[in-house]
């Protein structure tokens, strides 16, 4: 018999390989604990700014004056399934299919979503961009979620096919729709998000700011904007900026003056921003984080900060409690950047039905003027879905949620 | 004087990790001349395999095992990983190109790095992974060093770092395996004449560089809490520049160069600007290499004419 001599060896080995599957069948972070998902303690606060439109009584969010028709056709996506933001793609790519189902279902027709994962990549929306421009299916889509991911899809739909609509969920840059023919949005600029983020900080009696960018061009546009609105407040801004690849902020948060009143990080990765206030609290640091709505994830759950998010806690929306306890019946969790979504799709699936009553045939320029032309009067956030005439949303506004110390978030009056 | 000597225990924390990684760059050029760009990757799969055991054993809310024990269990499994990658890459990618000109080992490496980034996204995905460290250790357990209260994950990281680079220079000077690496080092063939089996000194070598590779990875999970895919380009790319610093191929010159960058990082942060920090740190490589173009602790190499 041979004898095995290096038993230890195999132990060891088996042991590093059943830890890199485990590893592997982890989930990544970012499940979100927001107490949006139906909990009746959430507080049911109202909009930091008034957006509900006057006499709203519509009980369901798609229960508009969309025709009967028997249609068929495809939604498109360029979503962040996988790659950084995943909690974002994941939530905005069940919302897309739940928004199908539901409108299917309520008016007979035969849309179908297609998932399209641009692992939140600029040079992967491109690519993506392109399949949908060739794919003749496809008369609008849903996406991207990014601002740089939507600059890098649009220059492709302006050079391909201009008449191709795609609605962003998620894109708050000032001023991108006005560079595409066929962009719209379902959710505030920056130009809200910031000057009402510093309100924020303002009333509640901040004299000292620090903000710190992560060098993308959502975070210095939006870091731009506060730090005006703050300074013009009369509160003293810091400014740093650092990369999203940096490990390691203790540095940086040793620079940061104990009496500092908010540390604010409009950010894209929040798994960034928890370790920031992780090594805030290794320091002694008592200072609370307000955080854009790109820190809006399960990664980030440091107690007591404040996070913008474009869209409010649905669960304290009336005419909304089904839908939200429909998708939960369906699928595990959700977050602030699912509701944005199902408009979206809801607004392309009225458009295809507009079309397909009207004409018979769905074409991209037909539902481009189509959606140009929505006026619901109400939805899913509780308020009217209309566009500028560059594609902006009317009246969106931003919101802000407390971490509390479970984790989950409460929404603020 | 709690600033600067904070700042000074942040870049002793992230120069120890850059240390770590720094030496099996160095390791690797000093047998083989071979620049293992795949190295940071090495360090990400020895993340990932600590985090899985800390998954494996209840992970960070609610370990099964002691924390005393836990911590160790995810090195060793962090280090068996990283050791079974780094040996496999020096058998199948670059053992075969030894004998190649030196661009196609170098080109092989970088086809390894990207292969093992495609893998760790296949296998993990692009999305984070948290340690939760605060959970384990909680973030007020420390110890006072003068005026400042330093957490115990950092002075662990430290000490580990300073023990582990300690007992590999003792290694390296004292044991006979240790002896056979510098022969090779120093000349290969002659080594191989004087009956060294230079294939086994080239597979202990990337065994302890993968390992401490492994153990740099669990403890930047530990640090800086969040592990990902991509972790390895970045934190190889710091360490390259750290063992250039240093003197490619000298050991020692790859602990003083990955100490000086994470200095040089803290520092930078801390008196001029974050947004400086890259600028500084490959400013400090290029204004090294024209001064000492073999590195600080480096010695020119000698060419028999």
């Amino acid at each position: 018999m041979i004898r095995n001599r290096k038993p230890g060896l195999r132990v060891a080995v088996m042991i590093a390989v059943l830890a890199l599957v485990a590893a592997a069948c982890s989930p990544s972070d970012g499940t979100d604990t927001t107490e949006a998902a139906g909990d009746p303690t959430t507080t049911a606060g109202a909009a930091a700014t008034t957006t509900e439109a006057p006499g709203t009584t519509v009980p369901a969010a798609t229960t508009t004056e969309a025709p009967m028709a028997v249609c068929d056709g495809t939604i498109g996506s360029i979503i962040p399934i996988t790659g950084p933001v995943a909690f974002i793609g994941e939530v905005q790519r069940n919302w897309s299919q739940y928004a199908v189902d539901v409108y299917n279902e309520e008016h007979g027709t035969a849309y179908e979503f297609v998932e399209g994962d641009n692992m939140f990549d600029v040079a992967q929306s491109s690519v993506l961009a392109a399949q949908i421009i060739d794919d003749g299916s496809i008369m609008a889509l849903v996406g991207p979620a990014g601002s740089d991911q939507v600059d890098a899809a649009g220059a492709a739909f302006e050079q391909g096919d201009p008449t191709l609509t795609y609605i962003s969920p998620s894109s708050t840059r000032v001023g991108i729709t006005a560079k595409y023919a066929g962009l719209f949005r379902t959710v505030p600029t920056d130009d809200d998000q910031g000057p009402t983020s510093a309100d924020f900080m303002i009333e509640s009696g901040a004299t000292k700011v620090f903000i710190i960018d992560d060098q993308s061009s959502y975070s210095t546009g939006l870091a731009d904007i506060a730090a005006a609105a703050l300074e013009a407040g009369g509160v003293e801004v810091t400014r740093e900026s650092v990369a999203q690849d940096v490990t390691d902020f203790s540095a940086l948060v040793g620079t940061i003056a104990d009496d500092t009143d908010w540390v604010y990080l409009p950010w894209q990765v929040a798994a960034n921003g928890q370790l920031l206030g992780n090594q805030l609290v290794e320091q002694g640091k008592e200072i609370p984080i307000f955080g854009s709505d790109g820190m809006d994830s399960g990664d980030f759950t440091i107690a007591g900060s404040v996070i913008a998010a474009f869209a409010p806690d649905i669960s304290s929306v009336e005419e909304s409690a089904d839908l939200l306890e429909g998708f939960l019946a369906e699928y595990p969790e959700t977050n602030t950047f699912g509701p944005p979504v199902f408009v979206a799709v809801t607004v392309i699936a009225e458009a295809y039905s507009r079309v397909c009553q009207s004409d018979g045939e769905i074409t991209r320029a037909a539902v481009l003027a189509e959606v140009q032309a929505t006026d619901q009067s109400s939805s899913i956030l509780g308020q009217p879905i209309a566009f500028s005439a560059d594609g902006d949303l009317i009246g969106g506004t931003f919101f802000f949620f407390e971490i509390q110390e479970d984790g989950t978030k409460v929404q603020l009056p | 004087m709690e600033f600067f000597l904070r700042q000074t225990i942040n870049g002793l924390t992230l120069g120890s990790v850059y240390a770590l990684l720094a030496i099996g760059y160095s390791m690797v050029y000093g047998i083989l001349k071979l620049l293992n760009f795949a190295h940071g990757e090495v360090y990400m799969f020895g993340a990932f395999a600590g985090y899985g055991m800390l998954v494996m054993l209840g992970g960070p809310a609610s370990p099964i095992v002691p924390v005393w024990l836990l911590i160790p269990l995810m090195f060793l499994a962090a280090i068996v990983v990283s050791i079974v990658v780094g040996v496999t890459m020096e058998r199948f990618a670059y053992r075969p190109l030894r004998n190649s000109p030196r661009i196609a080992p170098l080109i092989s490496a970088i086809g390894v790095s990207f292969f093992l980034q495609a893998t760790a996204l296949f296998l993990f995905s692009a999305g984070f992974r948290s340690y939760d460290a605060p959970d384990l250790i909680d973030i007020s357990t420390g110890i006072a060093i003068g005026p400042v209260d330093v957490w115990l994950v950092r002075v662990l990281v430290i000490v580990v770092a300073s023990t582990l680079m300690v007992l590999l220079t003792l290694w390296v000077n004292k044991s006979r395996t240790g002896k056979a690496v510098r022969a090779v080092s120093f000349d290969r063939e002659a080594a191989e004449m004087m009956g060294i089996d230079v294939d086994r000194v080239v597979v202990v070598t990337f065994l302890i560089g993968s390992a401490l590779a492994g153990v740099g990875g669990v403890m930047a999970g530990l640090v800086f809490g969040r592990i990902f895919s991509f972790m390895g380009f970045t934190a190889g790319l710091k360490a390259f520049t750290a063992a250039v610093v240093g003197g490619i191929g000298s050991i020692p010159g790859a602990m003083l160069g990955g100490l000086l960058i994470g200095m040089a990082e803290s520092y930078t942060t801390a008196y001029i600007s974050s947004t400086f920090q890259n600028l500084i740190v490959f400013s400090l490589l290029i204004i090294v290499l024209l001064v000492k173009p073999t590195g600080l602790l480096g010695k020119p190499e000698l060419v028999k004419v």
